[in-house]
């Protein structure tokens, strides 16, 4: 199913030039502000950056950066056709660009996350945070894989997915916790650390998680399978 | 340009092929640059472009002007002595809204061009790189005004309608049009900045994205820790110098329009926001028309 030399050049395509630098500018921007705060400050003041932004707002960012690049400019430019004229099954094309950016996902979100929580002191409150990461990262990198494969403006429908849905309808409706994945993942990590908050069912949580994520590798795939080419704009 | 047509004794761009010559009065820059900006204005919503386009500003015109409807509703309806949220403050908390329209529209206005190279078919006119980079920002600036502009006159007209204090309230609209001005300016700039640098619509739109509300998260963040935490009230005001929010809201604090900051804005602050909101909105337009100027000169 994986296929190695499209994984290779998808990664090509995330650290070439600029993009990796924008990539790389999150986790430095997070860890230095929590490092920052900790020196200044204390460990408990700059522990609230974490949930208040690299969580809700860095680690979604992340995915979407990594989720687009990895099939937004071929998309962009056209050059899919000469990838999808080839006999490679599309599914695996999907699946190969998806480990792919799910790499850079948590390298460049997850990781940091962790990171900077351990360096607020608290252990465990870390640990458990960076779990809610891996698995919200997960489910996002494939909802914006399969986003991307669907729409040009792919970048803007995934932030209002996650600023509107999520972050300003999310804080007014506490209900859309159940239709969000970042609290999925706070969800999961409140398994091992009560710091974490408790919006949902455990369960839920990781089934919720899992259909995202397999649906969503499966919907890019499909979608590919039946692409249409279509001009700009 | 002008030396291709030396018979007709004036400046025109049109080659000479041997065809009947234009005999009429030539408009110059200044109706070149009025079509240019009308048309970016709009562009910028979607006008005049396919219909997908249109989709994207207008759902989001559309979001922001939905919590404004209600609040007329209930200021109408239950008969309430004020609006429950000033219209400065409403930007503020439609925030959100107003970045993510300058981040996905500042693509179409200054990426496309360069992307595709139509940026020579532009400057081939008698239109020069600094012009073009300005009227697009205007274009940018005004468009942004007018997101944050219809809600706050649709708060405006519901107050008047329900019967609220004149004078107070035309004073206070005007107070927060006046700040809408100077944000459209320092947000066009930013956006604008970012995706004529930027090509490609996803990193221009992420750039976007990170200069305006990951930085503004950041710099509340950092004045909330500074106040509550670190019990300094100069470091929580300095660090709103740093984002277009956060010195919109900081005036707006000063200026008494109803925007409520960790620590009160004011003192020799006040000159300080104001000139640093300045700054920035010069410095960005200085270095799109620093970068137009590259471009056109290739």
């Amino acid at each position: 199913m994986i296929n190695t030399t499209i994984a290779k050049l998808a990664l090509q395509a995330l650290l070439g030039r600029r993009r990796f630098f924008l990539l790389l500018a999150f986790p430095v921007l997070l860890i230095g502000l929590v490092a920052l705060v900790t020196a200044l400050v204390d460990g408990d003041a700059a522990y609230e950056v974490l949930p208040n932004l690299g969580y809700p707002l860095v680690l979604p960012l992340v995915a979407i950066l990594a989720a687009s690049s990895v099939l937004g400019p071929e998309v962009d430019d056209g050059s899919i056709v000469y990838l999808l004229s080839k006999p490679v099954n599309r599914y695996g094309i999907a699946i190969s660009k998806w480990l792919v950016a799910l790499g850079a996902t948590l390298a460049a979100g997850a990781l940091p996350i962790l990171v900077a929580a351990l360096i607020t002191g608290d252990s465990t409150r870390a640990v458990a945070l960076f779990l809610g990461a891996v698995v919200a990262g997960t489910a996002y990198s494939a909802l914006f894989l399969a986003i991307s494969a669907v729409t040009r403006h792919a970048v803007i429908a995934s932030l209002m997915f996650v600023l509107i849905w999520e972050s300003l309808l999310g804080n007014l409706f506490s209900g859309i916790a159940w239709l969000s994945i970042g609290q999925w993942g706070l969800r999961i990590g409140h398994e091992i650390s009560s710091a974490l908050p408790d919006p949902a069912n455990l369960g839920y949580a990781i089934i919720a998680s899992l259909v995202v994520t397999v649906l969503g590798a499966w919907f890019a795939g499909d979608r590919l399978r039946s692409f249409s080419l279509t001009g700009d704009e | 340009m002008s030396d291709l047509t030396p018979d007709s004794g004036r400046p025109g761009v049109i080659h000479d092929l041997g065809y009947r010559h234009f005999d009429g009065v030539r408009e110059g820059t200044p109706a070149i640059a009025r079509n240019l900006f009308v048309t970016g204005l709009r562009h910028a919503y979607g006008l005049g472009r396919s219909g997908k386009s249109k989709v994207m500003p207008f759902l989001l015109l559309a979001m922001s002007l939905l919590p404004a409807t209600i609040v007329v509703g209930v200021v109408v309806l239950t008969g309430l002595g004020e609006l429950p949220v000033s219209y400065a403050d409403y930007t503020n908390q439609t925030q959100l809204l107003v970045s993510l329209f300058a981040a996905s529209q500042a693509p179409v206005l200054f990426s496309r061009d360069l992307r595709h190279r139509s940026i020579v078919l532009y400057l081939a006119r008698p239109l020069a790189a600094p012009v073009f980079a300005l009227v697009r920002w205007l274009s940018l600036t005004l468009a942004i005004l007018l997101f944050t502009a219809i809600p706050t006159v649709v708060l405006f007209a519901g107050a008047m309608l329900s019967g609220l204090d004149k004078s107070d309230q035309t004073t206070s609209v005007l107070k927060a049009i006046a700040l809408q001005v100077l944000l459209a300016m320092m947000v066009a700039g930013v956006s604008g900045l970012i995706s004529s640098v930027s090509l490609r619509r996803g990193f221009a739109v992420v750039g976007s994205v990170m200069a305006l509300i990951v930085l503004t998260g950041i710099v509340t963040v950092m004045q909330n820790i500074a106040y509550y935490e670190g019990d300094n009230e100069s470091v929580s005001v300095g660090v709103g110098l740093l984002s277009p929010w956060s010195l919109y809201n900081g005036l707006a604090n000063a200026w008494d329009a109803g925007v409520d900051t960790p620590v009160p804005v004011n003192g020799a602050w006040v000159p300080a926001y104001a000139i640093v909101a300045v700054l920035l909105a010069a410095a960005c337009l200085l270095g799109l028309v620093a970068r137009f100027r590259k471009v056109g000169s290739r």
